[in-house]
């Protein structure tokens, strides 16, 4: 089964909500996943602290030497595995995505979060080239207005596409829900039905992008 | 969407994870600057759970004559240290 891997060597721009969310949509639709959190911060454990949805095990430090049996171990028929990296250039990127069957790259739209992704879109390439096979890596925009997408937002899309790069949408708008998620642990869908959880924000609009997300993403794994 | 049977139509390609293709992969990444960045250990050697360590500091002339009497000896110099604590010791009373 995949290995998805969360790569950009800039931090803050959705790496662990991007693993968070599939995970947990993954095992909604019954597979087992195993995640790997291998960010210095820990906020996967964080959040799988608060208590991680039934059928996501978490597998914390994993580091350079690691990483690749670790992935190895956990890989398995009805697996998938999601590896949340650290945000900056280590051979732990580098390493985790010779691993993978999908590369995703989160981004914000901003000229800064596009200059600094775009290394490990260049390293993915490199990889390829080296290693004599193809790895799948897409740019999930992050952090989105959900009212208007701007002129940047707009610009960047155009880049990307025009440079060859698959580009998966829907992009993950800001949603309160989605930060929330790491205070509160669990998935949306728990946190929907609870009405003790006070995120501030649509939970049912974060559901349904996190699920078209997560088909997004299942359909680039087929 | 909802249901494991879809799960089943997901593929993971074969990767080889031999030492030469690690070695390839790390390669490329520090071209690219991504490096080791692993937290490095304390340097020096571990204190040992046996024995103390003095860090005195004497006048050349009593260190060379100290270190002289230990190899004469044949044991160490925290040995030779140790036999003259006891000395110390027996004459304080």
């Amino acid at each position: 089964m995949p290995v998805i891997v969360m790569a950009s060597p800039k931090g803050g721009v959705g790496k662990s909500t991007c693993a968070v969310l599939l995970a947990s949509e993954f095992a909604r639709m019954g597979a087992d996943v195993t995640v790997l959190d291998c960010d210095p911060n820990k906020s996967l454990t964080r959040w799988a602290s608060h208590g991680a949805p039934s059928g996501v095990t978490l597998k914390s430090d994993v580091g350079r030497s690691e990483i690749v049996p670790t992935i190895r171990s956990a890989d398995g028929d009805g697996k998938i595995v999601i590896v949340d990296l650290e945000g900056v250039a280590s051979q732990l990127v580098s390493r985790a995505i010779s691993q993978a069957d999908l590369v995703i790259v989160p981004m914000q739209p901003t000229a800064l979060d596009a200059e600094i992704g775009s290394e490990a879109l260049a390293l993915v390439r490199e990889e390829e080239e080296a290693l004599g096979r193809s790895i799948r890596h897409a740019v999930v925009l992050t952090k989105t207005s959900a009212a208007v997408k701007s002129r940047v937002q707009k610009e960047l899309e155009a880049q990307l596409s025009g440079a060859g790069i698959d580009v998966i949408e829907p992009s993950l708008v800001a949603r309160a829900a989605f930060s929330e998620l790491f205070a509160y642990g669990g998935d949306l869908t728990a946190m929907m039905n609870d009405s003790e959880m006070l995120t501030g924000g649509k939970v049912d609009k974060a559901l349904a992008n996190a699920q078209a997300f997560t088909e997004a993403v299942y359909e680039r794994l087929k | 969407m909802s249901g494991s049977n879809r799960l089943a139509g997901l593929k993971a390609r074969p990767k080889d994870t031999t030492v030469e293709e690690v070695r390839r992969v790390d390669e490329v990444g520090e071209a690219r600057g991504f490096l080791d960045r692993s937290p490095r250990k304390k340097p020096g050697r571990k204190p040992s759970p046996r024995t103390f360590q003095l860090h005195p500091k004497v006048f050349p002339k009593v260190g060379e004559a100290i270190a002289a009497e230990a190899e004469r000896l044949g044991i160490t110099q925290g040995q030779l240290i140790e036999l003259m604590w006891e000395k110390y010791e027996a004459h304080q009373g």
